[in-house]
């Protein structure tokens, strides 16, 4: 019983180490908070598709210019 | 006796250093901030090794100007500065009761597991480097494999973005804006840095 009062306190010494952000309005709070949560877990789920739109996206807008771009990334290490 | 203890603390520090890389994919805000907390110096020098090893696989497709251990040191360098720059900004900022919060060792564990997208995304880039080298062709493939290749180095960066946002909420403990101020310093003379670091071809991407 002491164990586990000692690792809920623990745990609850983690999770309440930083305060909340408060972004001023809570307009702001409420729409970053809600953002944020999915990249809380996983957030590849959401970022891989968007970086694909974006990669699309860019190749309209650059066309050649981002295939030279690849290549000096491909420089790049 | 002293060997086998050794191994044992090591070989488990590993196993710690793979199960936070996987959580940092999978479950990154829980993952930082217990990575936050964490006090076992074994995982530094197991991360630090990690990145060593990669600059010496790289010295073989450089242009070896400098030997691999020189860019190595430069790299711990710039870690340090980079790492005591936020320290001591957050040390500057912060409120008297959240002085007392913060350390340094925290910022060394955040910072050196955020380096984990940048080993990835540089050392992906090298191994492709070997099978696949530049420059691109505007062929069909050479355009698919440009857009492939800009989605992966985007997710990477966003995931990297990621990272040393919570890096810095997990060890300096301020608000989101305070954060963004502090990245925005630290890029005021990090920017000409990397041009420097360019120029005199220490990197041609700061490996940060």
């Amino acid at each position: 019983m002491k164990n586990i009062n000692f690792r809920m306190k623990q745990k609850m010494n983690e999770v309440f180490s930083i305060e909340p952000n408060d972004l001023g309005t809570g307009y702001l709070t409420s729409f970053f908070k809600k953002t944020t949560s999915y990249l809380k877990t996983m957030p590849f789920i959401y970022v891989i598709p968007f970086t694909f739109f974006i990669s699309i996206f860019m190749y309209f807008v650059l066309g050649r210019f981002l295939i030279k771009l690849v290549t000096i990334l491909q420089y790049g290490f | 006796m002293d060997f086998k203890r050794f191994l044992i603390n090591f070989l488990s520090s590993f196993l710690i250093v793979l199960k936070r890389s996987v959580g940092l994919i999978s479950d990154p805000y829980k993952t930082m901030r217990k990575i936050s907390m964490e006090r076992d110096s074994y995982q530094l020098f197991i991360i630090a090794g990690l990145i060593f090893v990669y600059f010496k696989f790289i010295y073989f497709l450089r242009d070896k100007i400098y030997p691999a251990t020189f860019i190595y040191l430069i790299f711990v360098a710039d870690f340090l500065t980079m790492v005591g720059f936020f320290y001591l900004m957050t040390k500057f900022i912060g409120s008297r009761k959240n002085k007392k919060e913060i350390s340094f060792i925290s910022f060394i564990f955040t910072f050196a597991y955020s380096l984990l997208p940048t080993l990835i995304w540089f050392l992906s880039t090298s191994v492709l480097y070997v099978f696949l080298p530049p420059p691109r062709t505007f062929s069909l493939l050479g355009k698919g494999f440009s857009i492939f290749f800009v989605t992966y180095s985007l997710s990477l960066f966003i995931w990297k973005l990621i990272l040393i946002y919570l890096a810095l909420r997990f060890s300096s403990k301020q608000n989101f804006f305070r954060i963004i101020y502090m990245i925005i310093f630290f890029l005021i003379w990090f920017i000409p840095y990397s041009v420097f670091l360019y120029q005199f071809k220490f990197f041609r991407i700061p490996f940060v």
